[in-house]
């Protein structure tokens, strides 16, 4: 009796182990998170690294993802090991916010400064005297006459 | 309409002289090994086992760096030759530094548990301590004196090797004597 109680013990032991290690519904995915983590001795993003540190972030990133930690989750736990140089993108806080903000003030500028430019050219077209066709002097009107007969 | 076009074009030359500006110290300011009789680079930085810890407290010891990583198949080879002349020479004042560097710390701590390493380990996650020793993979190791400075010979792989085990014994008479 003992034995078989024992038995069932170890059985669903066996069983719930794996269950309890992998998550039903994960927040995220390896796929994802790998596009967005750097490598820390490669500089390039874990997805196109297979050097030994990448390798051991993918195996942590996985074991996380099958606790059912979140992305941010995550990342914040990276982070904090190995700073946030371990992220491909700048986060959106901080000093790190002109990262984001430089490039798309700079692109607005040039932007107005194109549209600008556009605005004030089309406004010196519009200002320019028409050219002089068909409002020829009666001097010139003659002479282009006698030209035009001695071409006839 | 003709100072606008002059300031247009210095805020241009601006930019991108300040981009050359930018490149051109980026690629003059990449890290450096310290010299060899030159003071070791400082540094402040986490204990594995909780606490922080400052290079300027050994001040006055022989001090034996060594820089690895869990991932590091190399490291493994040598972790249990450190630990033994951690073990020979800490009755002789020489610390034993392990710097943990670009590594996840529990792996780390499986490392150390597995490898039964008992000399004080630092953590550096960000790799800020490795550029500023300008180590360029693991394991690496310096040596430093009493007064402070780098002595014996940067070791670019592991102690157990011949060509740097001799270099290692060497390096800690260095760092006991100068």
């Amino acid at each position: 009796m003992i034995l078989r109680s024992a038995a069932v013990v170890m059985a669903a032991l066996a069983f719930a182990g794996p269950a309890a290690a992998a998550c039903a519904h994960p927040h995220t995915s390896l796929a994802y998170l790998e596009g967005q983590i750097m490598c820390p001795t490669c500089n390039t993003t874990l997805d196109q690294s297979d050097a030994p540190a990448a390798q051991r972030i993918k195996v942590f990133i996985q074991k996380r993802i099958d606790e059912c930690a979140t992305a941010d989750q995550i990342r914040s736990e990276l982070v904090a090991n190995f700073g946030t140089g371990i992220l491909a993108a700048p986060p959106h806080e901080g000093f790190d916010l002109l990262a984001w903000w430089l490039p798309l003030g700079g692109i607005s500028l040039a932007a107005a400064a194109l549209a600008g430019g556009v605005w004030r050219w089309s406004r010196t077209r519009d200002g320019e005297e028409p050219p002089a066709g068909g409002t020829l002097d009666p001097a010139d009107e003659q002479r282009l006459d006698e030209l035009l007969a001695r071409l006839d | 309409m003709r100072a606008l076009k002059l300031s247009g074009q210095v805020v241009a030359l601006a930019a991108v002289a300040g981009l050359l500006g930018l490149l051109v110290w980026r690629l003059t300011h990449r890290p450096a090994a310290p010299k060899i009789g030159g003071p070791a680079p400082g540094f402040t930085t986490r204990r594995i086992d909780g606490g922080s810890f400052d290079l300027a407290s050994v001040r006055g010891k022989p001090v034996v760096i060594n820089f690895w990583a869990s991932w590091c198949g190399p490291c493994k080879t040598e972790a249990a030759e450190l630990e033994r002349q951690w073990q020979h020479y800490r009755g002789k004042g020489v610390v034993f530094l392990g710097i943990d560097y670009n590594d996840q710390t529990g792996d780390a701590r499986r490392f150390l548990a597995h490898h039964n390493v008992t000399y004080p380990t630092l953590l550096d996650g960000s790799g800020a301590i490795g550029d500023r020793y300008g180590i360029t993979g693991v394991p690496e190791t310096y040596f430093i004196d009493r007064k402070g400075r780098i002595v014996g010979e940067h070791i670019l792989g592991p102690i157990t090797t011949s060509r740097w085990s001799e270099a290692f014994a060497r390096g800690i008479q260095a760092a006991l004597h100068s």
